[in-house]
């Protein structure tokens, strides 16, 4: 933001008046507007993976078992049904891609941990979400739905999910249910998504 | 309190220390929910008397009558913007009185700018809403068409013809997305009945754009420039145009008349409702420059700048 900012040419008038602006002939003065500022692909490219890095906390659940532990998601492939143009958008969603209405595949590296008398671990899971808008075309509340494949130490298995997300879909509270992952069966996660 | 300003109130602690950020946000999380009633709001805003009329909505909508043709600006009649900034000012117009429009511009994708509420409140006021580059991919789908217009690039229906022309902001919506939407802002004239009307929506002071401008429209008569926010000027002076620039902007563009926008209605800058008028006030004395030159308008104010 600040490099794109700077990348701006500021140019500071001097108190220009009526007479000294004023073009007489148009067709003799043709004034050159400012070009739009470009941009950096590696530098879009590195704030964008960085905000991929914010991981959502998960509170882990089962009979007797109360745990911690950090997911992260990327989006591969986003069909929306709610934006005007542009349907399809892979990895970079904007928020009204996906919260105006969309189905998503993603992909999730999850970290599990901090449970009494447990180890950490790993679960890698893939899956799909529909996403439906709720209030105010997706930007105030969204709800979504999802199922997913999941591989951990233990195995495979499936997960079923629903979510409730407010601001853009910058946060959000996801519900993964996922029966036969043992000592694992709830996962919520506190989802905090920035593109 | 909105229950979402609730959960700004963590983001406004993790701020705390940028200073600027954190001012604004917590200004917002703390002012008043309910915005200022306007009496005697006008319930039918055309005007049989005028060839050229302009109604401040408030920030920077502006119903525009050019002859018997309307056109909106940046429609936002929501009583919050992105969420968290709650309106001071109700709306100087019911949506629902709203005529038949034209054309609705949308100068750029900021919260208070491009409001997807209040779109759908006027989605069946308007036939097209006319977008800046890159923008309809972050718009949803509504019953209108929208079409983004380039630099220069023109839309014409029914002979009012808009133009899109170049000023100098950001082009994100979200934040971060500023660093490759590098594009998506712009500016408008609006021509009709040999009438042309200047729109910066929201821009910094640019000299080489406003003079391009001027040599493709020689003869405007009406400039609608944003004079807010300005304060803290290191920060803002790259997208934002002050007072004194905006009366630059004003001479640079050759206007017949300025009306003045984007300004206490929203809070989005350290400047307190009520310090970028009175600034314009005292620029306007120092340079000879009265009511008929530049008006500033109260929200929901209507005024006749061109009577039949």
């Amino acid at each position: 933001m600040l490099a794109s900012l700077t990348a701006i040419r500021f140019a500071c008038a001097e108190n220009p008046t009526t007479e000294t602006a004023r073009v007489e002939n148009p067709t003799e003065a043709k004034p050159v507007d400012t070009p739009p500022p470009s941009t950096s692909p590696v530098l879009a490219g590195g704030i964008w993976a960085i905000a991929q890095l914010v991981p959502a906390p998960l509170l882990v659940l089962s009979s007797d078992h109360v745990g911690g532990g950090v997911r992260w998601q990327i989006t591969p492939f986003v069909y929306s049904f709610g934006v005007a143009a542009r349907p399809v958008r892979a990895f970079v969603v904007d928020p009204v891609a996906r919260h105006s209405g969309a189905v998503e595949l993603y992909a999730s590296p999850e970290w599990v941990c901090c449970a009494p008398n447990d180890g950490t671990g790993w679960i890698a899971r893939g899956g799909a979400r529909i996403y439906l808008p709720v209030v105010g075309r997706g930007e105030s509340l969204t709800w979504s739905l999802g199922g997913s494949y999941y591989r951990a130490s233990g195995g495979g298995g499936a997960s079923i999910e629903t979510g409730l997300y407010v601001l853009f879909g910058t946060f959000g509270l996801t519900v993964t249910a996922s029966p036969a992952l043992a000592r694992r069966e709830i996962i919520t996660a506190l989802t905090i998504r920035y593109f | 309190m909105n229950p979402l300003r609730l959960l700004a109130l963590p983001l406004l602690v993790a701020l705390a220390g940028c200073g600027f950020a954190g001012r604004v946000i917590g200004r917002n999380i703390t002012a008043s929910h309910e915005p200022r009633r306007i009496e005697h709001k006008i319930r039918d805003p055309r005007r049989a008397d005028a060839r050229l009329a302009v109604l401040w909505i408030g920030h920077a909508t502006i119903l525009l009558q050019m002859d018997d043709a309307f056109i909106l600006t940046d429609p936002v009649f929501t009583n919050s913007v992105g969420e968290l900034s709650p309106r001071l000012v109700e709306p100087g117009l019911d949506p629902r009185d709203l005529p038949p429009l034209a054309a609705v511009v949308i100068s750029h994708m900021h919260f208070d700018h491009l409001s997807y509420d209040s779109l759908d409140m006027i989605e069946h006021k308007t036939k097209i809403v006319l977008l800046p580059p890159g923008a309809r991919a972050s718009v949803p789908r509504y019953a209108f068409e929208s079409r983004e217009l380039d630099r220069w690039e023109s839309y014409d229906a029914d002979g009012v013809r808009v133009t899109a022309v170049p000023v100098r902001h950001v082009g994100g919506r979200w934040g971060i997305d500023q660093t490759w939407r590098t594009r998506a802002f712009t500016g408008y004239v609006f021509e009709y009945h040999g009438l042309s009307v200047y729109f910066g929506g929201d821009t910094a002071f640019d000299e080489a754009d406003f003079e391009a401008t001027r040599t493709r429209f020689p003869n405007l008569a009406l400039a609608l420039l944003p004079i807010c926010p300005t304060e803290p000027r290191d920060f803002m002076r790259h997208t934002h145009m002050d007072t004194l620039e905006a009366l630059d902007a004003f001479s640079i563009l050759g206007a017949a008349r300025m009306v003045p926008i984007h300004f206490d209605t929203f809070i989005n800058s350290d400047d307190k409702p009520g310090d970028c008028p009175r600034l314009l006030r005292e620029h306007m004395r120092e340079r000879g420059l009265g009511d008929d030159r530049v008006t500033i308008l109260s929200i929901g104010e209507q005024r006749v700048l061109v009577p039949k």
